[in-house]
């Protein structure tokens, strides 16, 4: 996790990086999209898409009308996508330079997106690839591509089953009322993957498939990320909740307790092996 | 009551939350919450956990960063 947890300053490629857009396998389960069904889209794609009530082609359009076309469209997402820049690369700069790279991508590649397809899902499918690609090369996660397999036991995490309601209850009320910084600390000292899914689902409200498409990973992994990201998520919460005093002792989580916020998982297997 | 238990509700929670269920299985949760404390505080927590997430997450882009997209945009456009 220390590695993890280091905030590198790295400098983005340049642009001209090929970009790996494997657009299509993220397109296969929707609906050929007509304007109607956009409705259902977020309320930042609809505004943007209103301005564009008639078909446009992209394809053929001119240059200085693509480009209209994209900032209409894509740039009403950038406070979303640098949301998401921050919990991944844990800096303001970083964040910036991070989207940056995405909407030049984006609109280098924007007239291979069909219009009428979730434009937030292809945006956010850019961010990710540019993040991986740029940033995971540099940072030597010793857990990457293990983490998956964790058991639960390994994990640690919130045992909510063992809980009273009241105590339930009592939890829900301080992590309610928890300030935001201590939520962004603990969703930082979860592992990258669990924590983009959460961030995902719980802020983006992207379906299962659709994070499924943007993290490149079967929709199995995806539920068991979001599972176990909520689960340690919930735990330190509660954690923080009752050493702050916040809420009784009794709502908080055993697993977790005299273990530091930023190694919840790393640590966790020597630690749990060594209580048994 | 229908065909829906503490465990199979517990077990769903978080597909029930994320409105990723099948109509007929989120009305089975439903259903069984509304005799069930437990579940239904099982099920607030799940949603006051998004809802935190979701409230300190949210984050507005630096001012200049938008000039400086588009200016990188103008740029690759006369580029191309």
């Amino acid at each position: 996790m220390a590695t993890a947890l280091a905030p590198t300053r790295t400098r983005l490629p340049d642009v001209s990086t090929t970009l790996a857009l494997d657009w299509r396998a993220m397109t296969t389960d929707e609906p050929q999209a007509t304007p109607n069904d956009l409705v259902e889209e977020t309320e930042a794609q609809l505004d943007a898409v209103e301005d564009e009530a008639e078909v446009v082609d992209a394809k053929t359009v001119s240059s200085p009308e693509l480009r209209r076309l994209f900032e209409d469209q894509a740039l009403p997402f950038m406070d979303q996508l640098y949301g998401a820049a921050m919990r991944m690369t844990r800096n303001p700069a970083d964040a910036s330079d991070l989207v940056q790279e995405t909407f030049v991508k984006a609109f280098a590649a924007f007239r291979q997106f069909k219009q009428g397809t979730n434009l937030k899902a292809w945006l956010y499918r850019i961010l990710t690839n540019t993040f991986i690609n740029t940033y995971r090369k540099n940072q030597r996660n010793p857990y990457q591509g293990t983490i998956d397999e964790l058991e639960d036991w390994q994990l640690g995490g919130a045992e909510s089953v063992t809980q009273s309601v009241s105590a339930r209850s009592a939890e829900a009320d301080a992590i309610d009322h928890l300030p935001s910084s201590a939520v962004k600390d603990a969703l930082q000292a979860i592992p990258e993957d669990f924590r983009m899914a959460v961030y995902f689902a719980d802020v983006e409200g992207f379906s299962y498939q659709e994070i499924a498409d943007i993290m490149k990973t079967p929709v199995g992994t995806v539920m068991s990320r979001l599972h176990r990201g909520r689960r340690l998520l919930r735990g330190l919460l509660a954690d923080h909740a009752r050493e702050t005093g916040v809420v009784p002792d009794a709502a908080s989580t055993a697993t977790m307790r005299g273990r530091g916020r930023g190694t919840a998982a790393a640590s966790s297997r020597t630690n749990r092996e060594g209580e048994r | 009551m229908s065909g829906c238990d503490c465990s199979k509700a517990k077990a769903e929670l978080e597909e029930f939350l994320h409105d990723e269920l099948r109509h007929e299985d989120a009305a089975d949760i439903r259903e069984h919450m509304d005799d069930c404390v437990d579940c239904q505080t099982e099920h607030r927590v799940g949603v006051v956990l998004m809802e935190t997430v979701k409230r300190a997450c949210r984050e507005t882009a630096p001012e200049q960063l938008r000039s400086e997209i588009l200016t990188r945009i103008r740029e690759e456009q006369s580029t191309h």
